[in-house]
């Protein structure tokens, strides 16, 4: 039967081919949505660990997340070192570290920070960093660079590198007056962390003494830089900071208590929170791709029908033979339930190999837009699920003209 | 008896009425029904088909009575003993010579019984009927109207069913074609386990065969 099947379809390879891939491009629209979306929610996720709350200036706690994580977008203000010295006194406070965003090196971000970065700072359900090469930095000329930045640069321990002033490449100053020494490259997280250059947050001051208003004003190599004092090497303002709470319960009462200090109006994010805030605005968009899609899919399954039915007239000499020859009404019934088996196997197969090609080069986007690497499986439980449920729609929806071919006599054929 | 029917009489949706004559028929033996068209002489090929429902009138094929039998018993008496040769459109054009012919077996157990080794009977009904080897993996669509006769004979005679019903199979030949094509027929045709039945207007054929029915006037 399978081998009549098939040659019967050959036979009408154009029509077939064409419900074929109508089915298996709604398919493919569905699932990429769908795993393009959950990737990203699940990257965005596993970004950052362990830190239970990012304090920046009073903002949206979505703009404060994506800037000081994810690296997108420009901070727009800044914070006094001040204040982040009063919330270190704080006795609920297991560690904070500063950071201070701004400056770029070709194209990748530069996030001035402490030593303690690499110890508190997490990804991906509480791995810690680890350095495929080298260690953090001591000294303040010292730098670590991400998997990515060391790959895509060629870079390793003991390189010299001099940062940009700004975050565009474009029109980036260098601050050619003093350089930074490689001096740890970490293992690869699949977190924006791989795209990024940590500098002391000491030396990332330093480089900033001879600018004024983004301005050079003078060169550092007209100073004497042994006789720079700690005070002046400490930065006035940093981007945020990065604290985490001896105890989790402490949290909501330890953000409201900042959003109280008195002396700048700054507020405390819990990153958890802001990317729901981000999942639930995205979700929405994403379900109208998920409706349309399923829209999609049953025009195709109407398709799928309409052309079954319409091949049963343009097929009567087949089927007239199949009976003279003692084929029953139950046999040929099943040769079409089979023909909408075979489209819509074929679309779930050509689906698969398409959602897979898509989502690898979805991967490929996300890391260069993002700065995550999400993995996929093959086929998810959730997406054998949505094909069963395709091939089951498409198996009953096939019943119509199994019916009707059932229903023909074969008087109405053979005379 | 392979085949016997008994005051047969169908009555069309429009009212109209055809009484049949009887028809007895024996293994070996070659009747041609004649008669106008529009006379129910296909009419009557499905009713011994099994087609169509018997709605008066007595038919038994192989010691079968139809009006016992269930539409599925039926198919099965179809399978397993009727080969059919259609006037035009016989073969499917999707399927090779060999493939179409091979479906005269396909669905009945008993037929495929019958035969040994598929292909070397194919291949001995083919050059029988003026055909050979090398068409074996043709294209029905490349073969002439009256080769592709030829080969629904191979597959209507494939594991010898005991009736083959022929429904006005030389109607797009040519004369010289047609006497060819019957005499083939004749030839291929296993007179010691087979009856062939066919229908025609043309009383022309009528030496071909041991009977002749004129449909119209109940003669024979």
């Amino acid at each position: 039967m399978f081998k009549l099947l098939i040659k019967s379809v050959r036979s009408r390879l154009l029509p077939v081919s064409l419900v074929i891939i109508t089915l298996m491009a709604s398919m493919v629209l569905l699932l990429s949505i769908e795993r393009i979306q959950k990737a990203t929610e699940i990257g965005f996720n596993q970004s950052i660990s362990g830190v239970d709350a990012i304090i920046g200036p009073r903002s949206s706690s979505l703009e404060l997340v994506l800037y000081t994580v994810f690296h997108l977008g420009r901070p727009t203000n800044n914070i006094t070192m001040k204040t982040i010295d009063d919330i270190r006194q704080r006795k609920d406070i297991e560690y904070l570290v500063p950071i201070a965003l701004g400056d770029s090196h070709r194209g990748f971000r530069v996030i001035a920070t402490e030593k303690d970065y690499f110890k508190y700072i997490k990804y991906s359900s509480d791995k810690s960093l680890s350095f495929s090469d080298g260690q953090a930095f001591n000294e303040i000329s010292g730098a670590v660079i991400g998997a990515d930045v060391a790959k895509k640069l060629d870079y390793q321990v003991g390189t010299k590198i001099h940062i940009s002033h700004g975050s565009s490449q474009a029109v980036a100053k260098k601050h050619d007056d003093f350089s930074f020494e490689v001096t740890g490259v970490l293992e690869k997280t699949g977190t924006p962390i791989d795209q990024a250059v940590f500098v002391d947050l000491k030396g990332y001051e330093l480089i900033h003494l001879g600018w004024q208003s983004g301005t050079k004003v003078f060169n550092l190599k007209q100073l004497d830089l042994s006789t720079l004092s700690q005070e002046e090497l400490t930065p006035k303002t940093v981007t945020a900071a990065f604290v985490g709470l001896k105890s989790k319960l402490t949290l909501f009462r330890f953000a409201a208590s900042v959003k109280k200090y008195p002396n700048e109006a700054i507020s405390a994010v819990i990153p958890g929170i802001a990317l729901s805030e981000l999942w639930s605005m995205v979700g929405i968009v994403d379900q109208g791709f998920e409706l349309l899609s399923w829209i999609i899919i049953v025009i195709s399954l109407i398709a799928m029908v309409s052309l079954i039915i319409s091949s049963i007239d343009n097929r009567k000499r087949e089927m007239t033979i199949y009976r003279a020859n003692g084929a029953t009404p139950m046999y040929l019934s099943t040769l079409v339930v089979l023909e909408a088996v075979f489209i819509g196997l074929t679309a779930i197969i050509g689906a698969i190999v398409f959602v897979t090609l898509v989502t690898y080069l979805a991967t490929q986007q996300l890391n260069l837009i993002l700065g995550i690497t999400p993995e996929f499986d093959w086929v998810s439980w959730n997406e054998a699920k949505v094909f069963a449920i395709i091939l089951l729609a498409g198996i009953l929806s096939s019943l119509v003209p199994a019916i009707i071919v059932f229903k023909k006599n074969l008087h109405h054929t053979l005379s | 008896m392979i085949l016997t029917t008994k005051d047969l009489r169908y009555t069309y949706q429009n009212g109209e009425t055809i009484n049949f004559p009887d028809v007895a028929l024996d293994v070996g033996k070659k009747v041609l029904i004649v008669g106008y068209s529009g006379s129910g002489k296909t009419t009557l090929l499905n009713l011994i088909a099994g087609a169509l429902k018997v709605q008066q009138g007595e038919i038994t094929l192989a010691e079968k009575n139809y009006s016992s039998l269930s539409s599925g018993q039926l198919d099965k008496i179809r399978a397993d003993n009727i080969g059919y040769i259609f006037q035009t459109l016989n073969l499917i054009p999707f399927l090779s010579v060999m493939e179409n012919i091979e479906l005269g077996v396909r669905f009945s157990k008993n037929r495929r019984s019958n035969v040994s080794d598929l292909t070397q009977e194919i291949v001995r009904l083919l050059t029988s009927l003026g055909l050979g080897k090398k068409v074996l993996d043709t294209s029905v669509n490349r073969l002439s109207i009256g080769q592709q006769q030829r080969v629904a004979v191979a597959r209507a005679l494939l594991g010898q069913p005991a009736l083959v019903l022929a429904d006005e199979p030389t109607s797009a030949l040519d004369k010289e074609s047609a006497k060819n094509f019957l005499n083939e027929l004749s030839t291929t045709f296993d007179t010691s386990k087979q009856a062939l039945l066919m229908v025609s207007h043309d009383l022309s054929l009528a030496p071909y065969f041991d009977q002749v029915i004129d449909i119209t006037n109940k003669n024979v």
